[in-house]
């Protein structure tokens, strides 16, 4: 265990506090030299512009270090400013009541740590544990709010308030990925994201630093375009079309999405990512629902057709604009309900986080595409043969979906129907591990950030697929299937197991659970995984 | 008089501080949803394997079902067993709960000095010079409380001394205990050490009764050295608990049914909807700097 403590944060930039070295070890086959690749060195220009003095490692590429001695006073002075908002009614009333009991109730026990994927996969690094992020706030609170007094010291407020220790407590709030299994643990019920997620929010709210690929190019492009991605109504329209197309040519029989059908049942919302990263899943759903005979559309209107949120993440204001955005175009559309398709934070987003932001005609029911798709099995409104998925399957749980939205079940009975070597992860539902890509890392790409998330916010997952799969793992010519039914839980599974190059290495896939319904379905001639049938 | 009148004060202060902090909490507005699975108000096998409503299709057309049971049997295991700790650290816990379970042994204790102050003031006496008193009610009162105050006193002795000495010596949780941490659990083992002092001259309690009497009469108590250095310290920690961490019995209710467990869907009509509709109407929107919180999001687009 290394000597640092909340109050080193003050150090000088020279000062890296942490190295990444002696992580977790891996299973096999991971643990034999040359399996895992080593961490590229911090470039100097990075040193200079950004705050690499927390691990080496930039996550918020909009947090610059100050140019000048004026920029810096005025840099702490915001966030001081911010702080003081973080604990009024009147600028954080959406969260004032967790923060409150995280910030005052803490007793520093510690149990949290053990329970902190980041923390164990790193080594037990001390500025990754959960602890040390929120009493740093603490301490930085009380030395504000009493000056450096001796009675400030004797209550924690040991920190000397400089530049260096703002900047490392930003970046320290992109170390976690916003979880909550620490919070699962605590005796005394409190949540150490809470306190993640306010930090992130004082940067973005007061003083306007929140990673690009989160903000700008995240939820300021949705607001104006539509998506996160981009994609606009016209775009939007282009590819279902593309996907229509797609299909038709695979399976030969035509698919129509019903694109803004009013009065409709479902509003389906998917992660616009699938629609560009992964189209077999829409496609899917698209497939699913039809065969089904329900009585549903997607809309193309703004934030209608990208279901995705990053605000929960970071920003009140952002969150609370996009779910309403999105609440709008099912309004509009005058349907019944709104299903989430497979993205974790979406789903939590729109049902969870906003359920106590809109009422009146925007309050319209939303639900977890899940047990509709359970429904559909159960029915046997369509023939699925198990067979056609006969290969070893395992289940991520999306933090979002399962601890914060508690969506358990239905997933699991669709795959016990499905997929006959379907086998769990340890732990899991509930208790698991994410996946590594939470709280908006999955996204955030900025310098050497997304090396860092596979190697250590990931590493723990990594280590549970290998033991899921070990019985199989080094036999490259069984497909080994990680059912990730969720966008960004699969961007990670995407990065990871190219990382670890473990597609190539021993056949470990990725995907959703639509397409696997839709691999199993009696009707068709061929699989819908095109890696069944040319193995690539 | 002054002991009495100061006694008084210090009852008085800890129930004020106490609700004061309650009413804060309860008066912050009304939070996002920021439930934790598994919630213990799910019924049956949901809450057994996590889940929650949204399990089902169209889950807002079923009557909305809270087991008060589970959240009953979820709060007494965490209460009377502190079962989160247990499981998770169970060394902390060990020194964690013999200091718990002192304290509600002593929270015993105050009630059958007021049940044998009760007693006495109704004519019977729990014991004098002669020995305890044959009658079987005031026996019992006696010797339960002489069992409770000993015990309780006690285990909170050893209880705070050894989370002290565990917080000394631990290398992680020395980093992370502030100045003001080791002297709660000092002031606790202070306490019950003084307490324990004044035990040793009246193994029965029977002063400590005689201060129950006086202050239930409105009298001046009448207590050696001992007894009146206890009552002080005892005194002060009341008054001191619920500005502190220490009042964690009231946080802990917020953090688990206004946070962690509170999953109250706001449905189309319902009475949360009301209040969700005036929270949304009191909201300035004007709190921020950074300029994009200032939009409304019409103009982004």
């Amino acid at each position: 265990m290394d000597k640092l403590r909340p109050r080193d944060i003050s150090r000088p930039s020279s000062e890296q506090l942490v190295s990444l070295d002696q992580l977790m070890p891996l299973p096999p086959p991971y643990d034999r030299p040359g399996m895992e690749p080593g961490l590229k060195p911090v470039k100097d220009a990075w040193r200079e512009t950004y705050c690499t003095s927390l691990d080496g490692i930039v996550g918020n590429d909009r947090l610059k270090r100050p140019g000048s001695k004026a920029e810096e006073e005025e840099f702490i002075k915001k966030f001081l400013n911010g702080l003081d908002k973080l604990f009024s009614k009147e600028t954080n009333s959406g969260f004032l009541t967790p923060f409150l009991l995280a910030f005052e109730y803490c007793a520093r026990c510690g149990v949290c740590s053990e329970a902190c994927h980041i923390f164990r996969a790193s080594g037990g690094k001390e500025v990754y544990r959960p602890l040390f992020r929120s009493d740093t706030l603490r301490r930085l609170y009380k030395s504000y709010k009493k000056r450096g007094s001796l009675a400030a010291r004797f209550a924690g407020g040991d920190i000397d308030i400089n530049v260096e220790a703002l900047l490392r407590l930003g970046e320290m709030a992109y170390r976690c990925n916003l979880c909550r299994r620490c919070a699962q643990t605590c005796p005394l019920g409190l949540d150490n994201s809470v306190i993640t997620r306010e930090i992130r929010a004082l940067f973005s709210m007061e003083m306007g630093m929140a990673p690009t690929l989160l903000h700008e190019r995240g939820t300021v492009l949705q607001l104006k375009t539509g998506s996160s991605t981009g994609m606009n109504k016209d775009a939007f329209l282009d590819n279902i079309e593309f996907i229509e197309e797609d299909i038709y040519e695979r399976f030969g029989k035509k698919y129509k999405f019903p694109i803004d059908k009013k009065g409709a049942d479902i509003l389906l919302i998917h992660n616009a990512g699938e629609i560009l990263s992964w189209p077999d899943n829409p496609a899917a759903f698209a497939i699913l629902f039809e065969e089904a005979g329900l009585d549903w559309t997607m809309s193309s209107e703004l934030a209608g057709y990208d279901g995705v949120n990053y605000g929960v993440w970071y920003d009140d204001a952002q969150m609370g604009k996009i779910a309403l955005a999105q609440r709008r175009a099912a309004r509009e559309l005058g349907v019944r309900r709104i299903a989430i398709g497979e993205c974790g934070h979406a789903h939590r987003a729109a049902a969870v986080s906003s359920d106590r932001l809109a009422v009146g005609e925007d309050n319209i029911p939303r639900e977890s595409s899940f047990p509709i798709l359970q429904d559909i099995v159960r029915s046997g409104a369509i023939k699925f043969d198990p067979l056609r998925n006969n290969f070893p399957v395992t289940l991520h749980d999306p933090c979002n979906i399962v601890r914060s939205m508690g969506v358990v079940m239905p997933q699991r009975r669709i795959l016990r129907a499905l997929c006959p070597q379907f086998r769990e992860m340890a732990p899991h539902g509930v208790k698991n591990y994410c996946c590594g890509g939470g709280g908006g890392f999955a996204v955030m790409r900025s310098m050497n950030f997304s090396e860092w998330e596979m190697k250590v916010a990931a590493r723990m997952k990594f280590k549970q697929i290998l033991e899921a799969f070990q019985d199989k793992i080094e036999d490259p010519a069984v497909p080994k299937y990680i059912c990730a039914p969720c966008s960004n839980c699969k961007s990670a599974f995407r990065d990871m197991l190219d990382y670890y190059q473990a597609t190539a290495r021993f056949n470990v896939r990725y995907g959703g659970i639509a397409e696997l319904m839709v691999n199993s379905m009696a009707m068709f001639e061929r699989p819908y995984f095109g890696w069944l049938e040319t193995g690539n | 008089m002054l002991l009495t009148v100061f006694m008084y004060t210090a009852i008085t202060a800890f129930v004020f501080f106490s609700l004061r902090k309650a009413w804060q909490y309860a008066h912050n507005p009304l939070a996002n949803r920021w439930e934790l699975y598994p919630v213990p108000g799910e019924p049956g096998a949901r809450r057994r394997h996590g889940g929650s409503y949204y399990e089902e299709a169209e889950w807002w057309t079923s009557p909305r079902q809270v087991s008060r049971i589970g959240q009953y049997k979820e709060m007494l295991k965490e209460m009377l067993f502190m079962k989160s700790l247990f499981i998770n650290r169970k060394r902390f816990w060990t020194f964690s709960y013999a200091m718990h379970l002192g304290i509600y042994v002593l929270g015993l204790f105050t009630l059958f000095l007021l049940a044998g102050a009760a007693t006495e003031m109704f004519g019977m006496r729990v014991a004098s010079l002669d020995g305890v008193s044959s009658h079987p009610w005031a026996a019992f009162v006696y010797f339960a409380t002489a069992v409770a105050g000993f015990s309780g006193a006690f285990l909170t002795a050893c209880g705070s001394a050894s989370l002290l000495v565990y917080r000394v010596s631990d290398k992680a949780l020395r980093k992370y205990t502030a100045g003001d941490e080791y002297f709660n659990l000092f002031f606790i083992l202070t306490a019950a050490v003084s307490g324990l002092v004044a035990w040793s001259t009246d193994p029965g309690f029977n002063y400590s009764r005689g201060v129950v009497i006086a202050m239930l009469s409105f009298t001046p108590v009448r207590s050696g050295v001992a007894l009146m250095a206890h009552l002080l310290i005892f005194g002060a920690l009341l008054i001191y608990i619920p500005r502190t961490k220490m009042s964690h019995y009231i946080g802990k209710y917020f953090a688990y049914h206004k946070v962690l467990w509170d999953n109250e869907p706001n449905l189309k009509g319902s009475a949360l909807e009301r209040i969700v509709e005036k929270n949304l109407a009191n909201r300035p929107q004007d709190g921020w700097s950074s300029p994009h919180t200032k939009s409304t999001g019409a103009e982004e687009s």
